[in-house]
């Protein structure tokens, strides 16, 4: 019998130990992380949790005081300027020059990474299409509005059609129809190249479309998965109550429910059976001590919750 | 090794340079106020030495005082560009770090060399310009003055952190090492303190192979041009070497990095 064929997918990304210290802060502590070719992953985690030290580790901006890692191949320490090669990088705030036109960006950008500038003018207007700018292209950015600016960002981050997109907080201070703009930009690029994108967010439902996730927490990571198998961990519904006496709610529904998330006088629980009749019967036998009984489905924003909280998925 | 990131460095300078159209116009009128305005004024007190009237004398240091500042505001641009997003462009480039100091530095001279050129038409249209200058020598000093003014420029870029510092840029260096050199008088008549702090300023010696190159050459110069050429081209090297070490330190790019990472300056 012949042994089972291993295929493996070399990884886009990976990192070991990786450890960054910023005098007594431990910005990223230890991260272990490994991401296939062409995934969509995303690197979720409150603010200050290091998501943006690990990028910018990962994109050889900054090094890292311990531990390796290697980008398309590349180690970040050794190889850094061929794993720049490899790689594109949107920065939360913008990478441009105000002070010259869009056309012009894109050229600088593009004889930056070494390109010909028959290539520049072509993937540019291309690119400007597809990210709605095609008629922007003399318009000096300083008059472009903020989706717009981040579109041109993103366009100059994939202008050398790097193997490796790192997009830091794409949709950061953006209004709900411009991150929903960029979204549809970043989905039509995907469709388009096989690129990796490392992704980070704090806007959770972003992240729904992630082939992968990881919960990072003061620069450890703590959870990994589908986000749809994060969610399925987390239980079939999550009940959501609100009352006067929370805390002896608490108490009382504690022993049967398992842990809770309380914030104020609303806490969450989790129910891990497709049937909720057993809820429904709580609710009567409770009455008018409750003000407000919810039950939902439990979605990838409840994961980070319970993530961020320091409690475990699985129990 | 590439040429076309460099290229796309000098191409922004350039076109900064001409679409900022005042920081062109003040190039110009600094140095001629200083030649007309103040040499002028100076021509009827001080006198004539060396058959060489004030106004005169002081054409090599307007010159002088045009690469300086061209040199010096194109590479404190550098500052700029670590605060705007420019930088962070630069730095996600495949190039080594160095190169983009390297780019900066040549970009600055070449800014500064282009100031020069200027002004020196304007100088030729007014007469004030030609008789006996040695242009082969001139082209090498107005060459090796604003790599040297770059090379200070890039200094004092690798060591400032913000624009805040940019205004006491102009007024703790640019001013101190105008001053402090030999354009406005001959080193070797000045007060022993301000002769020594003349001697270790490289710019010094700029306008002094300035002065080789324009001056008749009755009129004694301070040093050789063997010396000149050597303290400028050594400077230049340093000032590289150090300005790419501090770059390479993080520290560089560390304006950005806190913004993004909410870090406390």
């Amino acid at each position: 019998m012949n042994a089972p064929q291993i295929v493996t997918t070399p990884a886009a990304i990976r990192a070991e130990g990786l450890t960054k210290r910023y005098g007594e802060v431990l910005a990223v502590d230890g991260l272990t992380l490994e991401i296939g070719t062409g995934q969509f992953f995303g690197l979720l985690g409150p603010n200050g949790s290091g998501k943006t030290t690990t990028i910018h580790m990962l994109a050889t901006l900054i090094q890292p005081n311990a531990g390796s890692a290697e980008v398309a191949g590349f180690d970040i320490g050794r190889n850094a300027v061929k794993a720049r090669e490899a790689i594109g990088i949107v920065f939360q705030e913008s990478a441009l020059d105000r002070t010259l036109t869009v056309a012009e960006n894109l050229r600088f950008a593009g004889l930056l990474q070494n390109l010909p500038p028959r290539t520049i003018s072509e993937r540019s207007r291309e690119l400007l299409e597809l990210f709605g700018l095609g008629q922007y292209r003399a318009t000096p950015v300083a008059a472009l509005s903020g989706g717009m600016r981040r579109a041109l960002d993103i366009v100059r981050g994939v202008l050398h059609q790097p193997k490796v997109l790192f997009l830091d907080e794409p949709t950061l201070g953006l209004d709900i129809p411009n991150r929903r703009r960029i979204w549809r930009f970043i989905e039509r690029l995907r469709e388009h190249t096989s690129m990796t994108v490392l992704l980070t967010t704090h806007y959770l439902e972003e992240a729904d479309g992630c082939d992968r996730v990881s919960f990072i927490r003061k620069g450890r990571l703590v959870e990994c998965g589908a986000p749809r198998a994060l969610v399925d961990d987390l239980g079939k519904h999550i009940l959501e109550i609100e009352g006067a006496d929370i805390e002896r709610l608490v108490a009382r529904l504690e022993p049967k429910l398992g842990p809770c998330l309380a914030d104020g006088d609303v806490a969450m629980f989790r129910w891990r059976q497709e049937d909720i009749t057993e809820l429904v019967q709580l609710q009567s036998e409770l009455g008018a001590k409750v003000r407000s009984w919810r039950v939902r489905r439990p979605n990838l924003n409840d994961v980070f919750l319970w993530v961020a909280a320091g409690k475990e998925l699985r129990s | 090794m590439k040429l076309r990131p460099f290229y796309a460095v000098l191409e922004r300078e350039l076109v900064r340079m001409i679409r900022q159209r005042t920081r062109l116009v003040a190039a110009m009128v600094r140095p001629l106020i200083w030649l007309l305005v103040i040499g002028g004024g100076f021509n009827s007190v001080v006198g004539r030495a060396h058959g060489l009237n004030y106004q005169d004398f002081l054409v090599p240091g307007v010159l002088g005082m045009t690469t300086l500042f061209g040199a010096m505001l194109a590479a404190l641009t550098t500052v700029y560009d670590k605060e705007s997003g420019v930088m962070r462009m630069m730095i996600v480039a495949p190039l080594p770090h160095a190169w983009i100091v390297l780019a900066k530095m040549v970009s600055a001279a070449l800014a500064a060399i282009v100031q020069a050129l200027l002004l020196i038409v304007l100088l030729v249209l007014l007469g004030h310009f030609g008789n006996g200058t040695n242009w082969a020598l001139l082209a090498a000093a107005v060459a090796a003055a604003s790599f040297a003014c770059a090379g200070i420029g890039m200094l004092t870029a690798s060591f400032s952190r913000t624009l805040d510092n940019f205004a006491a840029a102009m007024n703790f260096v640019i001013f101190p090492v105008f001053f402090l050199s030999g354009s406005l008088y001959p080193v070797e008549s000045l007060p022993v303190v301000l002769k020594r702090a003349a001697i270790i300023n490289p710019y010094t010696y700029g306008v002094d192979f300035l002065k080789h190159a324009i001056l008749p050459a009755s009129v004694p110069t301070d040093f050789s041009v063997g010396l000149d050429i050597a303290v400028l081209a050594g400077f230049s090297i340093v000032a590289l070497t150090v300005a790419s070490w501090r770059f390479s330190q993080e520290s560089a790019y560390e304006p950005m990095i806190r913004v993004l990472t909410g870090k406390p300056s």
